[in-house]
């Protein structure tokens, strides 16, 4: 076993770093509760770097490393179901930006102000809407990604896709929460970590108390195992190995939000600090899919498929 | 007694029932002060202010049990949440003056707060001073009859449409830790005081910093419980906010788990809602033994056991929420969904002292273990 990258993953990620590095990715200067990078999106684009999963020398892991080191930006693009569902798709099929729904096209998705496809798993359909954007009302939200909702289907291009494709969309979908929230949580805990480390309270550093220590320590490990779940998860494409890595990183994620927050106490709760660029998303990918609920529900029927 | 309480609880829901605002509570700026001094002038006029408060105040003289029975109707009729801009002055600025106050303070400020006449906030934080609330430095310089404040506070939620402040400053130059501290009456529209809202993470923008440049405060209507004692006047106030200001929000908590209860359709999610359902009761059981122990007086440390448990059932309760209704649900949507409890619950586990400092307080003042630091 290896777990280092190898020498086409060092040069994607490498690739990946100067792109981000030559944009200039930074947390926005005003407070504000979105957080989604236009340029980073369409730069993503261009260079090719969300198609890699397609190709014959990269493979789906290259791709889950890819959007696991994209979710530790302070800025989000549509990177995970470009990277990770899009390639189920012959190329051009399923137009990027790719925004996500369950159950009905009318649910508010993440990224459907910016996307030209919707995929709908609509139980036993799978739905695909050709998404125009005078069609999308921008939705109000918390969760720091940009969401929107079709309100109606009336003059949009809507297929039926081959259902046979649900159990896949539903997989790659569960590997592509628990990638970001790897992600996610190791920039959030970064951030916390730089707080503690400078911020004094009873003349002592706050990471000097064994308190702060002790649940940052578990944050650590839990952001650790998401990470190593998410990525072999993405080496097996294996559907019991997401729906496990899923069922961990949505489990994990109110605890870990919680105590990051905690540390960085009042000025944490502000848009004035950084935290919540990661914590917001986290939060919204924690509901996603029918949350943990949902993934562990899938990964008792991998485990035990005669019910 | 028993019976008493039946008719108590039947006036007061007939009451509710005629008077509950149609519209939710605005949470923040100009329009949340004006809803919420509504909303109490309308609660005063029907009888329904300041239940335990003594009639010498425009309140009613009644018993804790009371109290209890009015707020579990509060919750059942969807009343507006306790956790607005008048909370700091009903449920602890006002009891900490009934505390510690001498009687012109008392007969001046405390029929205003019941009458919603007055809005109050709460200045102890500093940039320097969170959890380590001693370490405090702003200033009160003693000139005469008059103390001039200089100095900063933060956290100091919704200071942008208050009358009024309760003010913990160092008046002792050199003075450390506990000591030389004064517990001060603030006028918010004092010359010197510039307030500037900070955007939360949950939405509003309720939280404030204040800043003092030469505020100038006479001694004798400001200062309460004596100069040089406002500590013992902080401990009064943090014991009210620790320990009984949340009695409604408490009771409403049972209510909210009772709602995740009938909507829950889901059998995965049945065995987490049932342990809430569970651990609401706990709460409600201990935050009656509490309430009704310290009726009439100041509540002491156990208040923070009852702290700690609904700040940590809070952010449980609002997880198990996002569960079970996903993030497609206009349940979640909007100020007062289930979105916007879960994100306002990361506060209540720092507001009032952190859950950090509450379980050092339950291990060293209720347990008797030596000091952590």
């Amino acid at each position: 076993m290896n777990f280092e990258p190898d020498e086409n993953q060092s040069a994607v990620l490498d690739g990946l770093e100067q792109l981000v590095s030559s944009l200039g990715i930074e947390p926005p200067k005003h407070p504000t509760v979105q957080a989604f990078s236009d340029r980073l999106d369409s730069e993503l684009a261009a260079s090719g770097f969300l198609g890699i999963a397609r190709e014959e020398e990269f493979s789906l892991l290259d791709a889950a490393l890819l959007v696991e080191r994209l979710a530790r930006l302070p800025l989000s693009a549509e990177a995970a179901a470009s990277a990770l569902i899009g390639p189920l798709f012959p190329a051009d099929e399923v137009p990027r930006p790719i925004a996500l729904a369950r159950g009905t096209p009318f649910a508010p998705a993440r990224f459907l102000v910016q996307a030209r496809s919707l995929l709908v798993d609509a139980g036993d359909q799978l739905l695909h809407v050709a998404v125009e954007p005078e069609h999308v009302a921008p939705v109000d939200s918390l969760f720091a990604y940009p969401y929107g909702r079709i309100e109606s289907l009336e003059g949009l291009r809507v297929r039926e896709l081959d259902p046979r494709i649900l159990p896949d969309l539903r997989r790659r979908w569960r590997l592509a929460i628990a990638v970001e929230s790897a992600g996610l949580m190791q920039a959030a805990i970064d951030t916390v970590l730089a707080h503690v480390k400078t911020r004094k309270q009873f003349g002592r550093a706050l990471g000097s108390f064994q308190v702060v220590q002790h649940r940052l320590a578990i944050a650590a490990t839990t952001a650790e195992a998401t990470k190593w779940l998410a990525f072999r998860a993405a080496w097996s494409d294996d559907a019991a190995d997401c729906a496990l890595a899923a069922t961990y990183a949505q489990d994990a994620i109110p605890t870990l939000c919680y105590d990051l927050h905690q540390f960085c106490g009042a000025m944490g709760l502000t848009l004035e600090f950084d935290l919540h660029l990661w914590t917001y998303r986290l939060k919204a990918l924690l509901g996603e899919l029918g949350g943990s609920s949902g993934q562990a529900a899938a990964a008792s029927a991998a485990a035990w498929p005669e019910g | 007694m028993a019976v008493q309480l039946d008719d108590f609880r039947a006036d007061a829901r007939a009451w509710l029932t005629d008077n509950v605002p149609a519209h939710d509570a605005p949470l923040d700026g100009p329009q949340s002060r004006a809803f919420v001094l509504e909303w109490q002038r309308r609660m005063y006029e029907g009888g329904w202010a300041g239940l335990t408060w003594s009639k010498d105040f425009g309140g009613r003289d009644l018993s804790v049990a009371e109290q209890i029975v009015w707020f579990e109707e509060y919750a059942r009729a969807g009343a507006p949440s306790t956790h607005n801009a008048s909370f700091v002055g009903v449920n602890h600025a006002g009891p900490t003056l009934i505390a510690c106050a001498n009687d012109a303070q008392k007969a001046f400020h405390l029929p205003k707060i019941l009458k919603g006449e007055a809005i109050w906030c709460q200045g102890f934080s500093e940039p320097g001073a969170g959890s380590d609330l001693a370490a405090l430095r702003c200033a009160g310089r003693i000139e005469g009859d008059e103390i001039v404040v200089d100095g900063q506070k933060i956290w100091s939620s919704y200071a942008d449409v208050a009358d009024y402040q309760e003010l913990l400053i160092r008046t002792e130059p050199g003075s450390q830790r506990h000591k030389g501290l004064s517990w001060v009456i603030c006028p918010m529209d004092a010359p010197g005081i510039t307030v500037r809202p900070i955007a939360t993470m949950a939405g509003p923008a309720k939280f404030c910093e204040v800043f003092y440049d030469g505020v100038r405060l006479k001694i004798a209507d400001a200062v309460v419980g004596g100069i040089g004692n406002g500590w013992q006047t902080a401990m009064a106030t943090l014991g009210f906010e620790r320990g009984t200001a949340s009695l409604a929000l408490q009771i409403g908590m049972v209510d909210k788990v009772e709602r995740l209860v009938r909507d829950c359709n889901d059998a995965m999610l049945a065995p987490v809602i049932a342990d809430l359902r569970a651990d609401a009761a706990a709460l409600k059981a201990m935050s009656y033994s509490f309430a009704t122990s310290c009726e009439r007086g100041t509540p002491g440390p156990e208040g923070s056991m009852i702290r700690l448990y609904f700040a940590e059932l809070s952010k449980r309760v609002a997880a198990a929420a996002i569960d079970l209704y996903g993030l497609a649900s206009p349940k979640l949507a909007g100020a007062h969904g289930w979105a916007y409890d879960y994100l306002d619950a990361f506060s209540e586990t720092i507001a009032g002292g952190t859950a950090e400092i509450q379980r050092n307080i339950i291990g060293e003042r209720m347990l008797g273990l030596p000091r952590a630091r």
